[in-house]
């Protein structure tokens, strides 16, 4: 919050290969809960630490859909324009415990010049215990440049 | 922990593949984008793309999850994949005619998917997000 977004990307500058900048997000508990009212999932296993851990996680356990919105801001701010995703696609491969800092980014697969559109593989990653885990991987999304 | 519909470890009901919902329709409402976007920590303006789970959630999968035919236990479910496809960006004050279709069932080493694909249309009868949603219900232990 408070940095002024990055300048659209010019189509031209886009190449297959580009990684686009990478976006962080710390997911609070109470970043959690205010999904959980927002999106209107209230499913307990993202709000009662007891209930989660009668199903085998730790605690509660953010959205997927929590971290499938972060990777779309992370592609509509590099985008510069909320309007520009048309597509994304992702496999919840791993859970995310509250407390935990998720990472999203990107790398250019396709571009297409004269739809002005272009493909990208995505991916939402965390540290834990010094290991790299992917709560997304594998993920697409397509963007139409201005 | 399962409610009683989905108990038993009885497997999700195939012969609920093709059945589609009757639409809801849904506000897009400023605050509650504002609050959507405040959470997913969207600062830039307009209707983040992906409010278009609020809509899908509660004019569409809520009612299929808790459909008694179809016996989904939802204590044991996890959110295996998602999609979406956008025609246009949401607008603020806009009402959406949400549509339910399942699309599939299946049953695979004891676990159950179910995909669900959501349509929500605009005031024109334009479909303006497509929406599928894969659960997964987890084998008992």
């Amino acid at each position: 919050m408070g940095a002024s977004p990055p300048r659209p990307p010019r189509l031209e500058d886009v190449v297959p290969g580009l990684a686009i900048p990478e976006l962080a997000m710390v997911v609070t508990r109470e970043r959690v809960a205010a999904y959980a009212e927002a999106s209107g999932d209230r499913n307990p296993l993202h709000l009662d630490d007891a209930f989660a851990r009668s199903v085998g996680f730790p605690g509660v356990i953010a959205h997927g859909m929590l971290t499938m919105g972060h990777l779309a801001t992370c592609l509509t701010r590099f985008a510069g324009d909320p309007g520009a995703l048309r597509r994304l696609r992702v496999q919840f491969r791993a859970p995310v415990l509250v407390g935990e800092t998720i990472v999203a980014g990107g790398t250019v697969r396709e571009v297409d010049p004269a739809e002005r559109r272009i493909v990208l593989d995505v991916w939402v990653r965390l540290e834990r215990d010094g290991r790299v885990e992917h709560p997304i991987r594998r993920g697409e999304a397509e963007l139409r440049l201005p | 922990m399962g409610r009683s519909a989905g108990g038993g470890g009885v497997p999700l009901n195939p012969a609920l593949e093709g059945k589609t919902y009757p639409p809801l329709r849904f506000l897009v409402d400023a605050e509650r984008v504002r609050r959507f976007a405040a959470a997913i920590g969207a600062d830039e303006g307009g209707v983040p793309p992906t409010f278009a789970t609020a809509p899908e959630i509660e004019a569409g999968l809520a009612r299929v999850v808790a459909d008694p035919e179809l016996g989904l236990d939802f204590a044991r479910v996890v959110h295996g994949e998602q999609a979406y496809e956008w025609r246009r960006p949401l607008r603020v004050g806009e009402t959406l005619e949400v549509r339910s279709t399942i699309e599939s069932v299946r049953t695979k080493g004891g676990h159950g998917f179910l995909t669900i694909r959501t349509e929500m249309l605009d005031g024109d009868g334009v479909t303006v997000v497509v929406a599928r949603s894969t659960l997964v219900e987890r084998a008992r232990d």
